[in-house]
């Protein structure tokens, strides 16, 4: 029988969460709550004696100095009361340690049915008589504030509706399958009814390779072989470990694409046969020739580059959309601890040092009438705290990140996570980044257990979001379970136990053990080995389910007992799930029926490549033009404003609620400058406790250019990247980079995506611009990461559906090693008469600006790179800084020259008195173009008068300009135009105000 | 007789802090121990080998029941004795954020009375509803019994919690500031107690208390993390700190941080009681 206990603050103890609840309907809904209080219930599913619950609720979860608690229902006044639980299946991590500590203090162990689960009760009271009669405004509370249907259940009581007795009931989410596995074999008569087969079991085949599938089971020789282990036509988990590793997710079948491609409509077709191999893989191999820093590139779950003698760090970005967009917190905290297994399962193994993210979601106070699925709000709250959680209760500080809002991604919001890891040099004698299957070796699955989650995730984020997406793929990560592994296999790693290890994350054990098997060119699989969560799953089920916290890991079976040890220690569970082989086979029996039989290069042979047809359309052929604006008089109110833009204001709010110092590694924070709140243009950490070497990461996001044109995009997105590291010090020799593609679907299809060959074309562009700037930069392509179909089918206000596609977006990261951490420098301004220098050139290049954006325009004249000109200034910066010649340096970002000057001030809290006539600039004489036209490859630095002698000698041939000096005057941020009049004259605090309106007042 | 002062930092179990924190009290002159919990339960590594005994930061069991309230309940359930043990053998416990949160949870601290096995204490959810991740500035009681704060009147350390407010009693509070059990507490730029007012006070915590001691001063728990600030790097105005210097034609100091002072303290009090044991061996 199960029983219920509820805890709850003490009445007289203020309630965060409830408080936290209150303040949110009324902020977001305009709904005046009186008051929130808020119960947790734990319902513990065991056979538990009267004597055991009261010593389980007075010694763990009865705090006597805080909370009050009983097996009844706590008698807490209230108008409405929401309830609200998992549904069976979803991952309860509270309901799991719970367990864990009721079996310790008892001394005793559950068994398989024995459980515990967390679910609340929110006791809301209203300010006026008819809140106790407004049902639909607590349903709009549950449904729109507190619970998401994917992963929740929630019931509403009225106070007259309330049983003091019965309270909530007692309700146990369980997962009871009433069901037999069994293992189906797919008929293969013809195309149409493998589709068929595709269609219903949601397999997402493409239809191109289902003659190459069919012929392979139609084989003699294969036929033949397949009769001998009691198979003929292929069976349903063969079928799925098809699709999940033809899935354009993993296979990256986009990228690796066939694009022809016209550079107008009357221009000659080009044929670029594999973005992939053209754009990112050959430009890395011939830099990792050049550069004896680049240690392994290209075929790992993560890059590695060369820290120090004996270091190396390795990096990685991945997105986390599709999960992220259907329930935003447990997308977002799957996203960020599944990305940290990268690094974990990169060479043998390194150890989580940094993680960042970035957002791209709609606006924040969006009303539009078409609906997403989740309000960018909620989306965006929910996303925060998953990314939150998941990092800090990992242990990793979370270092560095943007938020972006466009309207264009209410159909698909975007979610980055980035993870960087150090490992040694060498572990136990032999090089740590390159790993192997033997044939003998065990293949060992460590850390969660198998369940229904997350099954055809996969395939899921290798379609548009639709109403048939599966919720199922939805799960929420588990940041305990894989601190736990990350400690466990960092002993054995140093133990040089590990031969090969790789992580779980899209497309499970079949991804895993399949990638893995290359080496040895074979495997056998007990499937029945595998730890399950509840009895029932199928076996391609278990064989793709992409259950979280779970590595792949092989070792020499005499390691075994040792590995075992080790894995009991930490409290990880690790089971032997078969052997590698050298027999070509993918081989999986259950209870010693053979389930699949494929030939393991299967999959890298015959199938089709993709094809797209891309055609640009010139900016002026799609009738773009540049706006014609007068010049404005209001300079003052003009600056503020765009500081309050969205896109440009403070999001601190979002940087404090992530542990962004732990690990005690801290150089150059986020929050920098004298009241420790302007954004720093990158960061620095010192992964390598005892060592004066740091290592810098930022990253960069520009879609707003590709409006106007995906290269463009592309370059000054990379370019910004650079810039943002060069400014805090970084060596510019040693920068490696890591490119994150969010793309709409490029298929064309007359009807269902019409300018889908425009999107390609936009691909084809970006690619081509990251291939020149970063072979220009000398940049190699560490690690990166596709994700397409950032398309969303929304509803309207007739039950019509719109799709919506987010603008071709590249997050571009960029990591690098600081020779010597003192000399890092920030960008806030430092001490009164400091000269201002702003270097490079002043073009008109307003297109796409945050300037014509705040005017509702386009524009046409989008930024351009020139990498060979940039790169000679910021060598020239790289050396100022290592000299000790420049007291800040920041770039000109996002806003331009005016919005970044009003920062360095911000930052110092110190005045500035500028000239806009002495910016050196290129035929460009405007006011407002000076002040607002985001040319890249430009720099604002602030130096001390004893020093501008040196400084400028080292920018000698170069364009620069010293505009002006630091004051010691906080009230007056004065700008004179470039005719010598005063243009704008405003207290640093005003600007700070402005900078903070919009976000200001959120913790 | 050994004169050097091994510390003990326990890890595992989602606490995550171990690695700083040992490197910190090298810095401070300890030879350091990362100890796995288990393997303590396990007793393959003894306390009574140790003289400094460190509850550092981190999730311990995802923090899921209230911060460090499952990682005490294991820790008393299979380790309670051996540990008051080791606290009557005059020996120094550290708490550090979840540590802290631990050893109220264990009773350790405040231990009024010398009752070691009390909650009268709590640290619960922060006032600001979130986790929070800034520097303060923290006011330490000159009078206060606590062996790690001698010599530190003022300090500036990171906080990164979201259960750090200190409630109980109003009873207990008074007994605490009357005790001097009060180490230290979260203060304004001006040096003053913050007196509640956000951000100063980070997280809402009664009194502005950000650490207390026990009656004997030997066992001490605060929020802020003192293992942060082990290189002068790590505080957020160094580069302004550093710049203004040059200025003056002076160097940023680069020695010892108040982080690692603070642990040094500790490790000086048990260099100097092995000392005067020695010498009582000898007379």
């Amino acid at each position: 029988m199960p029983h219920r206990l509820e805890i709850a603050l003490k009445p007289d103890l203020s309630d965060a969460e409830g408080e936290n609840l209150r303040q949110k309907a009324q902020n977001y809904f305009g709904i005046e709550l009186a008051q929130v209080r808020t119960v947790h219930i734990l319902t513990i599913d065991a056979d538990l004696t009267a004597e055991q619950l009261s010593k389980v609720q007075t010694d763990i979860f009865t705090n006597p100095v805080t909370q009050i608690s009983s097996f009844a229902p706590l008698p807490i006044a209230f108008d409405w009361c929401i309830r609200i639980g998992y549904r069976p299946g979803v991952k309860d991590n509270a309901g799991d340690t719970a367990v864990e500590a009721i079996e310790d203090t008892l001394g005793i162990r559950f068994n398989d049915r024995e459980a515990v689960y967390t679910s609340k009760r929110y006791c809301l009271k209203g300010n006026h008589p008819n809140f106790s009669h407004d049902r639909a405004i607590v349903e709009k509370i549950a449904g729109e504030l507190l619970a998401n249907d994917i992963i929740q259940q929630w019931d509403l009581y009225s106070s007259s509706g309330w049983d003091s007795e019965i309270g909530v009931g007692f309700i146990v989410p369980k997962v009871i399958l009433d069901h037999k596995p069994a293992v189906l074999t797919v008929s293969t008569d013809s195309d149409a009814a493998l589709q068929k087969v595709s269609d219903e079991r949601n397999l997402a085949l493409n239809p191109k390779d289902i003659p190459t599938i069919r012929s392979y089971f139609a084989n003699d020789d294969v036929r033949q072989q397949r009769a001998a282990v009691g198979l003929s036509d292929p069976t349903d988990i063969e079928l799925e470990y098809i699709s999940q590793a033809r899935s354009d997710h993993c296979n990256h079948n986009t990228f690796q694409g066939r694009f022809f491609y016209r550079a107008s409509a009357n221009s000659q077709v080009e044929i670029i046969d594999n973005l992939f191999d053209t754009c990112i893989k050959k430009p890395t191999l011939e830099l990792k020739e050049q550069k004896d820093w680049v240690i392994s590139v290209l075929w790992d779950n993560a890059g590695a580059g060369r820290f120090d003698d004996n270091h190396y760090f390795v990096i990685t970005g991945e997105t986390h959309n599709s999960p992220s967009n259907m329930e935003a917190y447990g997308g977002a905290i799957t996203g960020i601890v599944g990305v940290y297994r990268d690094p974990l399962g990169t060479g043998k193994g390194a150890k989580l040092v940094m993680g960042g993210y970035g957002y791209c979601t709609g606006p924040r106070d969006y009303s539009g009438s078409i609906k997403p699925h989740l309000h960018p709000r909620r989306l965006l709250d929910g996303v925060i705290e998953g990314v939150r959680d998941g990092g800090n209760k990992s242990g990793i500080p979370t270092v560095f990140g943007q938020v972006l809002f466009d309207d264009a991604y209410i159909g698909k919001s975007l979610v980055f996570v980035t993870a960087a890891g150090i490992m040694p040099a060498e572990v136990a004698g032999s090089p740590a980044e390159k790993k192997r299957t033997s044939p003998g070796d065990l293949v060992i699955m460590c850390g969660g257990r198998v369940g229904k989650d997350g099954i055809h995730g996969v395939t899921a984020s290798s379609e548009s979001f639709s109403a048939d997406t599966p919720a199922g793929h939805v799960q929420i990560g588990d940041p305990y379970t894989q601190k736990k592994m990350h400690d466990f296999l960092l002993e054995v790693r140093d133990e040089g136990l590990i031969q090969f290890i790789t992580d779980n994350g899209g497309g499970g054990l079949s991804s895993s053990v399949g990638e893995s098997a290359l080496f040895s060119d074979g495997c056998a699989i007990q499937l029945e080995k595998v730890p399950l969560k509840y009895q029932g799953l199928d076996q391609w089920e278990i064989w793709i389910s992409e259950s979280q916290e779970r590595m792949t890991v092989a070792i020499k079976p005499e390691h075994w007992e040792r590995f075992h040890t080790l894995s009991e220690k930490h409290a990880v569970e690790s089971t032997v799930i078969g052997q590698y082989t050298d027999t070509g086979k993918l081989h999986i029996t259950y209870n010693d029926k053979t389930c699949a039989y494929i030939d393991l290069d299967f999959l890298s042979s015959g199938f089709p490549q993709w094809e797209f047809d891309a055609q640009w359309q010139t900016p002026a052929d799609r009738g773009l033009y540049e706006p014609v604006i007068s010049s404005p008089a209001n300079y003052n109110e003009l600056l503020t404003d765009i500081l309050a833009r969205p896109n440009v204001c403070s999001k601190e709010w979002v940087i404090r609620q992530y542990d962004h110092e732990v690990q005690g590694s801290s150089v150059i924070k986020p929050l920098v400058g004298a009241k420790r709140d302007m954004n720093s243009d990158a960061v620095v950490i010192r992964p390598v406790l005892d060592s004066e070497k740091g290592l810098a990461y930022t990253q960069a996001l520009l879609p707003w250019y590709s409006a106007i044109d995906a290269r463009s995009m592309a370059c000054c997105t990379i370019d910004e990247a650079v810039r943002r590291l060069i400014a805090v010090g970084t060596d510019w020799d040693r920068i490696g980079g890591v490119d994150n593609f969010c793309w709409p679907d490029i298929q064309y299809d007359s009807l269902a995506n019409p300018d889908g060959k425009f999107k390609a074309a936009q691909l084809v562009r970006a690619c081509m611009g990251l291939k020149e700037i970063c072979t220009a930069f000398q940049i190699p392509l560490l690690s990166g990461k596709d994700s397409m179909y950032a398309d969303g089918h929304l509803s309207g206000s007739y039950n019509e559906t719109h799709k919506i596609s987010a603008p071709e977006t590249l997050q571009f990261s960029c990591i690098g090693v600081v020779a010597n951490i003192t000399q890092c420098v920030t960008m806030d301004s430092k001490q009164t008469g400091d000269r201002v220098y702003v270097l490079g050139i002043t073009r008109n290049e307003l297109g796409g600006s945050e300037y014509y954006a705040h005017f509702g325009y386009t524009g046409m004249n989008v930024p351009e790179v020139y990498p060979e000109k940039f790169s000679r200034v910021y060598k020239a910066v790289n050396q100022a800084i290592r000299q000790e010649l420049a007291a800040s340096v920041h770039g000109i970002y996002r806003g331009g020259l005016g919005i970044h000057l009003a920062m360095t001030a911000m930052g110092g809290d110190l005045g500035m008195n500028v000239d806009l006539g002495k910016v050196t600039a290129d035929q460009v004489h405007h006011d407002d173009i000076i002040l607002f036209s985001e040319t890249p490859g430009r720099f604002i630095v602030t130096v001390d008068p004893v020093n501008s002698e040196a400084f400028e000698a080292l920018f000698n041939d170069m364009p620069y300009a010293c505009i002006g000096e630091v004051t010691g005057k906080t009230d007056h941020f004065i700008v004179n135009g470039a005719d010598g009049h005063l243009i704008v004259d405003i207290p640093v605090s005003e600007l700070r105000c402005a900078w903070k309106r919009p976000f200001g007042a959120l913790v | 007789m050994s004169k050097r002062v091994n510390a003990l930092v326990l890890t595992g179990f989602g606490l995550n802090c171990d690695n700083e924190t040992a490197y910190a009290l090298n810095l401070a002159g300890a030879d350091v121990q990362r100890v796995h919990i288990n393997t303590l339960i396990k007793g393959e590594v003894h306390l009574k080998d140790f003289q400094l005994l460190v509850f550092g930061g981190g999730f311990s069991w995802g923090d899921d029941h209230g911060a460090g309230v499952i990682q005490a309940v294991r820790l008393k359930t299979n380790l309670g004795r051996r540990i008051l043990k080791f606290i009557a053998d005059g020996n120094l416990v550290l708490g550090i954020c979840n540590g802290f949160q631990t050893l109220v949870n264990l009773g350790l601290l405040p231990g009024l009375d010398g009752d070691y096995q009390t909650r009268s204490v709590a640290l619960t959810f922060n006032d600001c509803g979130n986790f929070r991740n800034d520097w303060v500035s923290l006011t330490v009681n000159q009078e206060s019994p606590c062996v790690f704060t001698h010599n530190i009147q003022t300090l500036e350390l990171p906080v990164r919690h979201g259960e750090g407010k200190l409630t109980a009693d109003e009873q207990v509070i008074k007994r605490l500031i009357n005790n001097r059990q009060v180490v230290m507490r979260y203060a304004g730029a001006d040096g003053e107690p913050a007196n509640g007012c956000f951000p100063s006070n980070p997280n809402g915590s009664l009194y502005d208390v950000a650490g207390i001691c026990d009656p004997t001063g030997r066992i001490f728990g605060l929020m802020p993390h003192p293992e942060a600030f082990n290189h002068f790097t790590n505080h957020p105005n160094w580069t302004r700190l550093k710049e203004k210097h040059k200025r003056q034609g002076r160097q940023i100091n680069t020695e010892e941080t108040l982080g690692v002072r603070l642990l040094k303290n500790g490790v000086d009090y048990i260099l100097k009681r092995s000392s005067k044991i020695i010498q009582n061996f000898k007379e």
